[in-house]
């Protein structure tokens, strides 16, 4: 069995995905909202996503990669929302290995090279 | 000759190594830095601001008691940096206690968890492993978890923990393969003791504990393990701080025994046998007096060892290549430049001889050496007048000459001492010591009072001394001290 992709919206959803594939690896992409036309505030975002899109493949098997929108831009810019208080983010976009330390942040999403360590060295 | 199994897309080059088949000229690297700590990291990142291609080979081989841990080296992973951390859990113990008197009102009897530090260090440890990876990623340095040797001129060999191996060239080499911490070659020893190495990641609290040395590692582990409430008991084989300005040395003891440490002074252990599994277990210890002939027992849940470290480079092929060392302590000559007598081989950091173990140290000599090859630069690593702290319950920052040895260089006709207790106003209201505190600096009477030795034992010491270390590098005099206005109320203007 390769990977699957889960997408949620929002922090309880992310928490109960991460939980339901509990002993599985999990990698999450954290990125604002997206308008209508499918794109996202967030112009970082929008330039890491075609990186990390391209790299998907090389997930480890049984992988579960969750794709959370984590709100709009006012919900984010506070600096008191679940997903800076609970998963100590700092920035979008994050790409990041859950239970572990290991995390891309912002530009560094941007670099092939990373997101490729990211997903397949321990 | 030397054959080994190599990956590599190069069938044209000549891969067996011996004395008779020229090096080729053309190698795989231009700098391969063995050792991915303070030292080694630093140089691979420098070499690569420079468009290098650098490799950065990092191995950590288990201890006896089988941790190991990720890419940063000792002071990452095992040193400067759980240690502070733990110093400071310490610190907010004691904090605690102080801030009723300064009216906080809790009834609940304070504990403390060690699980719950361990695992907030161990997190920070392994953002700090991760970040590096990112950091040589980012650069092109190319990063393995192998364990380098080399197997002849400019090759290098590197056996990954599956047991794989591979060869790779450089032009230039840099040693930087630090120190790991001694055993005592007793019975029970490597059984049953842990060092510093298992410490700061064990995964049970330690509980009653015998720390066996008196070295910086020693006094700052027995200090906060005690600060956090466990029993803890140093046996010592001769004096503290070897190397350290005695008096201050003898200062911190007698704080640290005031403070519930206990000492078991001129013994040393033979014997350790374990009367009970467990996490912890209970184990005996036998020790045996250095002054006489007598015998003493006890019991502790651990023992951990803190008797000195050695250098990692035994078992690095060092004799392929006619790299000299020290056959007595392990360490490696180098000259100002850090070269070793091998033209394209050099060594920085703990593993050097006659040389300061610090990792600021480590990092500057890094830089310093990687910009003179690369960057036409001629600044060698000054290693004088280097501050340091030791972290021990009383925090100790000093910088330059000790007492006796400025004396012995000096002539004691020659230096002033000029000393002085102090209370720090934060513990005044919590009735803590007010005669513990003592700072003091010694003088040149011949080269206008100039301080050649800073000295100074409180609270925050290393923040104290930094400042202190810049003035001393100044060549701060006594009177320009002197005419310095304080700043009210700190430590720091005493």
């Amino acid at each position: 069995m390769g990977w699957e992709e889960v997408q949620v919206r929002g922090y309880s959803e992310f928490v109960t995905a991460a939980q339901s594939y509990r002993g599985r690896p999990i990698f999450a992409f954290f990125c604002g909202d997206k308008d209508a036309e499918g794109k996202s505030w967030c112009p970082d975002c929008v330039t890491a996503e075609p990186v990390m899109r391209k790299e998907l493949n090389n997930l480890p098997d049984e992988s579960v990669f969750i794709y959370c929108l984590v709100g709009d831009r006012a919900y984010w810019k506070d600096p008191n929302n679940e997903f800076r208080r609970n998963l100590k983010l700092t920035g979008v976009p994050t790409l990041l290995k859950y239970g572990t330390p290991q995390k891309l942040v912002e530009e560094e999403c941007f670099k092939a090279e990373l997101v490729h360590m990211l997903f397949t060295e321990d | 000759s030397v054959q080994a199994h190599k990956e590599e897309d190069n069938p044209q080059k000549t891969m067996e190594v011996n004395r008779f088949t020229p090096v080729p000229n053309s190698y795989d690297y231009d700098l391969i830095v063995i050792g991915g700590g303070s030292g080694g990291l630093a140089a691979a990142k420098e070499a690569a601001k420079y468009e290098k291609k650098v490799m950065v080979l990092d191995f950590v081989t288990p201890t006896p008691q089988g941790s190991s841990w990720g890419l940063g080296g000792t002071c990452v992973n095992v040193g400067c940096i759980p240690k502070k951390l733990m110093h400071q859990a310490a610190l907010l113990g004691q904090a605690l206690q102080d801030s009723r008197k300064f009216g906080w009102q809790f009834t609940e009897e304070v504990k403390h968890s060690w699980m719950t530090m361990t695992e907030s260090v161990q997190n920070y440890i392994g953002s700090l492993n991760w970040g590096y990876r990112v950091a040589l990623r980012d650069k092109k340095v190319t990063y393995e978890n192998a364990y380098g040797e080399f197997v002849g001129p400019h090759t290098i060999k590197a056996t990954n923990k599956k047991g794989i191996e591979k060869l790779y060239t450089a032009e230039r080499f840099i040693i930087a393969t630090g120190e790991r911490p001694r055993y005592l070659g007793i019975p029970g020893d490597k059984e049953y003791c842990i060092s510093s190495d298992d410490l700061f990641s064990l995964p049970y609290c330690p509980g009653k504990t015998l720390v066996v040395g008196a070295s910086y590692v020693a006094l700052e582990c027995a200090g906060f393990l005690a600060g956090l409430g466990l029993d803890v008991t140093v046996m010592v084989r001769s004096i503290l701080l070897r190397g350290f300005d005695q008096d201050m040395a003898n200062r911190i003891g007698e704080y640290m025994k005031e403070h519930g440490v206990s000492f078991i002074r001129e013994f040393v252990p033979i014997k350790i046998e374990q009367v009970e599994e467990g996490t912890p277990g209970v184990l005996k210890v036998t020790a045996k007096s250095t002054a006489g002939d007598q015998i003493i027992e006890g019991e502790y849940n651990t023992v951990l060892l803190a008797i000195g470290r050695d250098p990692c480079t035994r078992k690095i092929g060092l004799d392929k290549v006619g790299v000299n060392i020290n056959e007595k302590t392990g360490k490696i000559p180098v000259n100002d430049e850090e070269q070793t007598n091998v033209p394209y081989i050099y060594a920085i950091g703990d593993i050097l001889q006659d040389k300061l173990e610090l990792t600021p140290v480590a990092i500057q000599a890094g830089r310093l050496l990687v910009r003179r090859l690369y960057a036409g630069a001629t600044t060698k690593c000054d290693y004088v007048n280097v501050p340091t702290t030791v972290f021990t319950p009383l925090e100790y920052g000093a910088c330059g000459y000790s007492e006796e040895t400025a004396v012995e260089k000096f002539g004691e006709e020659n230096i002033e001492v000029y000393h002085s207790h102090f209370w720090p106003l934060e513990w005044t209201v919590p009735s803590r010591d007010n005669n513990k505190c003592y700072a003091k600096i010694i003088c040149n009477i011949q080269d206008n009072e100039r301080v050649i030795g800073f000295h100074v034992l409180g609270p925050n010491a290393g923040e104290v001394t930094q400042g202190f270390a810049a003035a001393l590098k100044c060549g701060l005099t006594k009177e320009q001290l002197d005419s310095t206005v304080g700043i009210h109320p700190v430590c720091a203007e005493v």
